[in-house]
Formats: structure tokens, sequence, C-alpha cells
């Protein structure tokens, strides 16, 4: 009797411990899941203006007729999201609900303008197909000083003028990574992702 | 009065508990300072030594409780721990009190940065408790081999345990912004 509760003892033991070395390999699992589906952030490419720096000022008129001068320091506090975008480009088009949404929820902090290039009646057509109700900025010169390469490309800037993130967007993952780079005061998602890293290391 | 191979055990366990993060300390004096730094309860000057002299302390209680029976410092660690984690726990409650959930535990070194919650109190009290068992030591009872699975196999559970907890502890922000998100 008591040699079979010692060989119960031992083989509950032996599965005891396999048990626990299991849950500790899951634990880890659990830990490269969480890496890999962190937030992945507006691409940061290399681009006429620093993040902390001020943002160039230019002067812009909307479609309505109304002067801008963007990235001028804002009067009423608010900071202003500038989205580049075309009528040609369809992940644009894919993004504006995204863009809505948060000049929505946001509106008490967030000034949307968007902004693009290229003959007029494209853009009036465009505007009145996707019901945009924001400043719609046309002017090349606007994208030559922010330096956008790519579309849609979205600039943060806060109401002192300066430039707080920035990145190619093409999800809405993208552009709210750019608002989050901003609360954690960062460049960009990537830096802040590197900069764990370094210190986890 | 614990069964001697329980009580093995036990003080064997916090002996490598001890020792372990008395390691972590020494290994990045730097980050530890950090932490007690995050912790915001000493004034800065005496940051470097309160460091310096909990890793010490840590590394002393380990060594103190595998010291052999005769020195009687046993009794004394296992007070002395179980005093330590109330600090511990004290220095933990304040920050959680004051909302500063946010800072780094300081528990795990600087592998896993983990947030405070109430779950390390709770882990202080028990490892507290188990502490404060020990302290009457063990009554007589000769070990046999099947004695050394146990203390062997116990030891090995506890570090799996502590491992798998930790990780846990050092998930659950990560968790908490993927509910958010949805």
């Amino acid at each position: 009797m008591s040699d079979a509760l010692l060989v119960s003892n031992i083989a509950l033991w032996i599965a005891v411990l396999a048990l626990a070395a299991v849950v500790v390999a899951l634990v880890r699992q659990i830990g490269v899941l969480h890496e890999r589906i962190r937030p992945a952030g507006a691409l940061a490419l290399a681009s006429a203006v620093q993040v902390g720096a001020a943002a160039p000022v230019v002067a812009a008129t909307d479609l309505a007729g109304a002067a801008h001068a963007v990235g001028a320091p804002a009067g009423d506090g608010r900071d202003t999201l500038l989205f580049f975008l075309s009528p040609s480009c369809p992940v644009c088009k894919a993004l504006l609900p995204a863009v809505s949404a948060l000049a929505g929820t946001e509106s008490r902090r967030l000034r949307v303008l968007l902004a693009s290039d290229g003959p007029r009646g494209e853009h009036e057509a465009f505007v009145a197909r996707e019901g945009l109700g924001y400043p719609y900025l046309l002017s090349t010169q606007l994208g030559v000083a922010y330096g956008v390469g790519k579309l849609p490309w979205a600039v943060l800037i806060d109401a002192s003028g300066v430039v707080r993130a920035q990145g190619l967007v093409n999800t809405r993952e993208h552009l709210e990574s750019l608002f989050e780079a901003r609360a954690l005061g960062v460049a960009s998602i990537q830096e802040w992702a590197a900069r764990g890293r370094k210190g986890a290391a | 009065m614990l069964d001697p191979a329980l009580e093995l055990l036990l003080r064997g366990a916090l002996a490598l508990l001890f020792a372990s993060t008395a390691l972590h300390k020494a290994r990045d004096l730097a980050g530890f300072r950090a932490a007690l730094d995050g912790y915001a309860l000493l004034p800065e000057r005496l940051i470097g030594i309160a460091a310096v002299a909990l890793a010490a302390a840590e590394a002393g209680l380990a060594a103190a409780l595998v010291a052999p029976a005769s020195l009687g410092a046993r009794s004394p660690a296992l007070v002395a721990i179980a005093a330590l984690l109330g600090l511990y726990a004290a220095a933990i409650g304040v920050n959680l009190a004051r909302g500063r959930r946010d800072i780094d535990c300081g528990c795990t070194g600087p592998a896993a940065r983990q947030p405070l919650s109430g779950w390390l109190l709770a882990r202080n009290a028990l490892l507290a408790g188990l502490s404060l068992a020990c302290v009457g030591g063990a009554f007589p009872r000769p070990l046999v081999w099947i004695d050394a699975i146990t203390v062997a196999g116990g030891l090995a559970l506890g570090v799996a345990t502590w491992i798998a907890v930790h990780g846990l502890l050092a998930h659950a922000p990560a968790l908490a912004r993927l509910r958010e998100g949805t």
C-alpha cells in the first residue's frame, strides 16, 4: 500500500512539474503575442519637417475660399491634424471615416485640415461625393513645405505651431498612433517601441 | 513547528527568492535606484544608499536562511524577511493609494517592467506568512529519500509559479490596452 502511494506521489510530482513548465511556456508565448500585436505605428519616413520643430507656416486657400495660415499658432488652443490626400488614392478614401470619427470625438481639441493639390474641379467633385465637412486646402506649396512624398500622409501640429507627430498613415491604427506618439512624447511609435525593447534588454 | 521537509522547502524557497532578487538589484543597481525613485518615498540623496542597503539586506537574509542552525540566525532572519516584505508592501500600498500604478515595481529586475497592483500586496502577505510559519523551526523526524523529491520538486514548482505569476502581472497592462481597444 505505501509502495503504491510512493509511486503515485512521484508520478504526481512529475506531472505537476511538467504542467508548471507548460504554464511558464504559455506565459512566455503570451508575452511574444503581446509584443507582436502592439500598436503598429504610422511609418515615419524621412521628411522635410522634424517632429518637435516649428511647423512651416504656409498660406493656403480652401475650396470655399477661406484663407488659412497652416502651421501658425492656433488662437483657439486646438491642435491641427493636417491630412494630405488625393481623390485618386483609395487608401485615403478608406481612411476618411476614421478622420471624421476623430474630428467628431476630438472636436474640442482638434481641427482637421485636408490638403491636396491639382485641378480644382476634380477635388470639388470628390468633396461633394464624400460629403467632407472640413476645410479642403489646395496648395502644391503646402505638400512641398511639409515634405510629403507618399499619401495618405498626416501631420499633427499642436496649438503653438510645433509638429508633434507625422507619418504615412495606411490604417486607422496608424492615424491613432500619431496621437499616441504625441501623448507618449516620442517622434513615432517606432521610436517608442525601440526604446521599450532597449529598456527590456 | 512544521514538518522538517516542509520547513526545509519553505526556507530554501525564501533563500532562493531573496538571493535572486538581491542579484537582480546588484546587477542593475541603476535600474533599482530608478525604481526606488519612482516610488517617491525617499529624499533623493538617500536613494543611492537605500538601494545598496536593500540589496545587501536581501543577500544577507538569504545567506542567513541557509546558515547552519547552530548559529541561531534563521529565526531572526525569517522575522526580518516578513518585516522587509511588509515594508515593501507598505511602499506599494502608499503608491497604490496615491494612484501611481504605472511606476515600475522593481520586483523582478530589469527584465520585466511591472506596474503596481493589489496582487503584489497579496503576494507579499502570502510570503510573509510563509516566512513566519517557519520561525518555530521543525519537529524532529529523520529525513528520508522521498523528502528529497518533495523539496526539490517543491522548489522547482515554486520557481515556475513565481515566473508565471510575474509574467502574467507584467502582461496585465498590455492586456488592459487590448480590452480598451475593443
